[in-house]
């Protein structure tokens, strides 16, 4: 017996429950208080497998959601099932799911080995399959030249890793990620989406975090927006596109020689440009369009007749302006 | 769902342990508890090498037989005892003087001549440290004034006056009055100062001696006689020229011999103690008293080890095993084992008691040992044979079953409070006054059972105030194993409230810092 307490012998909850789809992790109605101050409001999702990411400015409730979902804290009210399993029962649903944390902590006495290999020890492992699990699982974060060093000893990136490492450890079917691509550097950031991509395919749940749209917009099939507590837009990664496409972009353009005035007539007479703002040294404007495309051309024939353009910078390229238009739509 | 059987829980629980050995042991906010601990035996074995270097050195300075020592007697002179026992093992003289009074053997009457003789018609004597003892009062019982034929006493019945007397009765005439065998109403007795008498002779006459009769002529105490005092003569009764000074004294520096000698006849030491070379008490105990010891340790283990080191022991050890991880931000790791929170609990737990066990159980152990390692080893061997096997057993038991009960009920508390200085207090207060409470409540308790385990009662004075002896004892001991089944009972009630506890527990690591 090398596995005396496994997922195998235990059969797999979340299949059996959810006999007629595919497994879901259900949100019903979820609100979480802390104290006064509200956590999350009355969240309703229902993510299929693949990869979702949870998108929202800090505080906005990422975290707290994911907590929930792994049985950290317990929602006040509502109901949450994790491809079946109630997150009230540890022992089953942690056997299938991985929690890569954003707490920045680790045992004193932890080498980023002996860390997951304990840990692993907890799934009933023998220690000689736990340490090859644990090594399996460096390797995929490429953290294994730091194996036998202490944690407490990592930079931000390798602890961020390590944690990584030990949510995967176990070969978890929901995996859950608070920021996992903060801090990561560009090569292990690309193979830790190639091996999102890979869970997702296989049917797996991974579900991220970020506050960052960009970051996750690409990888993501479904995106959950969220601010102060409450889903703003949920869906397939196209639809909240649009969402977000209908939302006006704007532009700093900068020109040679006072000719900004210029610039500014020409570009006034497209259809799609709503609004245009001349700076102090009429070297310069904030330029809203409807349409980025369009303007991409205007701007190609603006500059063939012969006005001398700078530099044509987007103003808009952060979150919180999308939030704010986001939630504005809404109400 | 299938239910994951015990075996599996178990050994995920004993998993959590063996992790969590080392947070039990090692913790570095919590190693004072091995000061704790060890504290007892080294205790007993400071006590232990003393007594052994201390037979060590008797023994090279000589041994004596039993009935040698047995025959020293009181009233005995050094010198005796030298002779006949030899050379004492150990030994200390020392001198102390004293001032004591002199015997003046002149039964209170002191006579003062004055030469050359004067003329006076008024004498005066002046008291100015009225008696030996201190106390402040004058007493003459006769003041005599001779001239030169030395046979008429010129102020026999003469007019006298003086300080205001302590009663009536005791007025100045009563120094003139010729007698002194009246007790005291036939004094002089004034503590109203100046002290003063004076005798009116009636016309200035020739004066050569002064005889005064002091209160130990009266048949008082010597120690009240006059210690200073002079006398003055006048013609006028206002111009007073001093003929006689009497300083007293009477004192002498006495020294005393004291002196301290040390037998040892292999197993006691007598202690002989002579006052001016004679033999005044001797002190004969065993130089290491096996019996005595044992009701030592029975009584550290008892009032110490149970009440106040397993106490703390545990409040350190138990409490820090939740606390510390959310202090330390990780005891999310454990929330995320695909365990039930009970199994995390359990595996705590088991860690906690065996590190406390070890700990403690095993300074009980190392104690006793510390306690009979100097002692003779037939004696031992006969303890041993006789009971001492299970004192030793029952006393680590009581260690350990100290561990169980105090851990689960601090693992209980540091899930519900932050501070542990609070219920700490309370805990203790409540173990303290278990004594006083009713049957019901004192089964509540861990000390209950545990004081019922201990295989010797703990040595109290019978002279102790029933309050404190109250407190010390509890009244109804349970027996032994009702004992153990009501302290795992408790055991059991305090793990199910934390088991409460650690279920609903969420991870809020912000409110922590």
């Amino acid at each position: 017996m090398t596995v005396p307490v496994s997922a195998e012998r235990y059969g797999e909850p979340g299949r059996s429950a959810n006999a007629q789809g595919p497994p879901a992790v259900i949100f019903d109605e979820v609100s979480k208080f802390y104290g006064e101050v509200l956590g999350v409001n009355r969240v309703t999702l229902n993510i299929p497998p693949g990869i979702t990411s949870l998108v929202g400015p800090n505080g906005s409730g990422k975290t707290t959601l994911m907590n929930m979902m792994t049985g950290l804290i317990f929602p006040d009210h509502g109901r949450i099932l994790m491809r079946g399993i109630s997150p009230r029962d540890p022992e089953a649903l942690m056997r299938v799911t991985g929690y890569a944390t954003q707490y920045d902590t680790a045992p004193r006495w932890a080498t980023g080995f002996t860390f997951i290999t304990t840990g692993l020890l907890l799934f009933g492992y023998e220690r000689s399959e736990a340490e090859s699990r644990a090594w399996k699982a460096l390797e995929r974060v490429r953290l294994t030249d730091a194996a036998t060093r202490k944690v407490a000893a990592y930079s931000k990136g390798m602890r961020q890793r390590v944690r990584l490492a030990q949510a995967i450890a176990h070969d978890p079917d929901l995996l859950v990620l608070d920021e996992p691509l903060n801090g990561l550097d560009p090569l292990v950031r690309a193979e830790t989406i190639d091996m999102f991509r890979s869970l997702a395919a296989e049917g797996k749940h991974v579900i991220l975090s970020s506050h960052v749209l960009q970051e996750v917009d690409l990888i993501s099939d479904q995106v959950v927006l969220i601010a102060n507590g409450m889903i703003v837009a949920e869906g397939k990664i196209r639809n909240v596109r649009d969402e977000i496409d209908e939302h006006p972009s704007q532009y700093i353009i900068r020109c040679r020689g006072r000719d900004a005035s210029g610039v500014a007539a020409q570009l006034f007479r497209e259809e799609h440009i709503t609004e245009i703002k001349l700076h102090e040294d009429r070297l310069g404007m904030l330029v809203m369009t409807r349409d980025r495309e369009q303007f991409a051309r205007a701007l190609g024939r603006i500059a063939l007749d012969g006005h001398r353009i700078d530099s044509v910078v987007p103003a808009d390229e952060n979150v919180d302006a999308l939030y704010e238009y986001l939630i504005g739509g809404e109400s | 769902m299938t239910p994951i059987p015990f075996r599996g829980r178990g050994r995920q629980a004993w998993t959590i342990a063996k992790i969590e050995l080392r947070r039990a042991f090692f913790a570095k906010r919590s190693l004072w508890v091995y000061a704790l601990a060890l504290l007892p035996a080294l205790i007993f074995f400071g006590h232990g090498l003393e007594a052994t270097l201390r037979i060590e050195r008797l023994t090279n300075r000589g041994v004596i037989s039993a009935a040698l020592m047995d025959s020293v007697r009181e009233g005995e002179t050094a010198e005796e005892v030298k002779t006949r026992l030899g050379k004492p093992a150990g030994e200390n003289w020392s001198t102390r003087t004293q001032r004591v009074r002199q015997r003046a053997a002149n039964a209170g009457t002191t006579t003062h001549i004055i030469e050359p003789t004067v003329d006076a018609r008024f004498v005066r004597l002046n008291v100015i440290r009225p008696s030996y003892s201190g106390q402040p009062m004058a007493r003459i019982y006769e003041f005599e004034v001779y001239g030169p034929d030395g046979k008429v006493n010129l102020a026999l019945r003469r007019p006298a006056t003086g300080s205001q007397p302590c009663s009536p009765d005791q007025a100045p005439e009563k120094a003139v009055n010729g007698s002194v065998a009246g007790g005291e109403t036939d004094r002089w007795c004034s503590n109203n100062w100046p002290l003063f008498l004076q005798v009116d002779l009636g016309a200035a006459r020739p004066v050569t001696r002064f005889v005064l009769k002091h209160a130990s002529a009266g048949g008082e105490q010597d120690e009240s006689d006059t210690r200073d005092f002079n006398i003055q003569v006048s013609s006028d009764g206002k111009s007073f020229a001093t003929v006689v000074t009497s300083t007293g004294a009477g004192f002498v520096d006495k020294r005393i011999e004291y002196g301290q000698t040390v037998y040892f006849d292999g197993q006691r030491q007598a202690r002989l103690q002579f006052v001016d070379g004679k033999l005044q008490s001797r002190d004969v105990h065993k130089a290491l008293d096996f019996e005595e010891d044992r009701a030592i340790f029975a009584g550290i283990f008892q009032y110490f080890y149970l009440r106040l080191a397993i106490f703390f022991g545990c409040l350190g050890i138990f409490m820090n095993l939740f606390r510390a991880e959310m202090s330390n931000r990780t005891l999310h790791f454990w929330f995320l084992a695909p365990a039930r929170r009970e199994v995390l609990l359990a595996g705590k737990y088991a860690a906690g008691l065996i590190a406390s066990s070890v700990i403690f159980g095993g300074g009980a152990v190392l104690t006793f040992a510390a306690l009979l390692w100097p002692h003779d080893a037939v004696e031992v061997q006969a303890y041993w044979d006789a009971g001492g096997i299970s004192h030793a057993f029952w006393y680590a038991a009581a260690a350990v079953l100290g561990c169980v009960g105090y851990g689960s009920v601090f693992l209980a508390v540091g899930l519900y409070v932050r501070n542990p200085i609070i219920p700490a207090a309370v805990l203790l207060a409540w173990e303290g006054i278990n004594g006083i409470l009713p049957h019901m409540l004192q089964k509540m308790s861990v000390l209950y059972y545990l004081q019922s385990l201990c295989p010797v009662p703990a040595p109290m004075e019978s002279d102790a105030p029933a309050l404190i002896r109250l407190l010390a004892a509890p009244a109804a001991p349970a027996s032994g194993p009702g004992a153990i089944l009501g302290l795992l009972l408790l055991t059991a009630f305090a793990l199910c409230i934390a088991a409460l506890a650690v279920r609903r527990m969420q991870i809020s690591y912000g409110a922590e810092t």
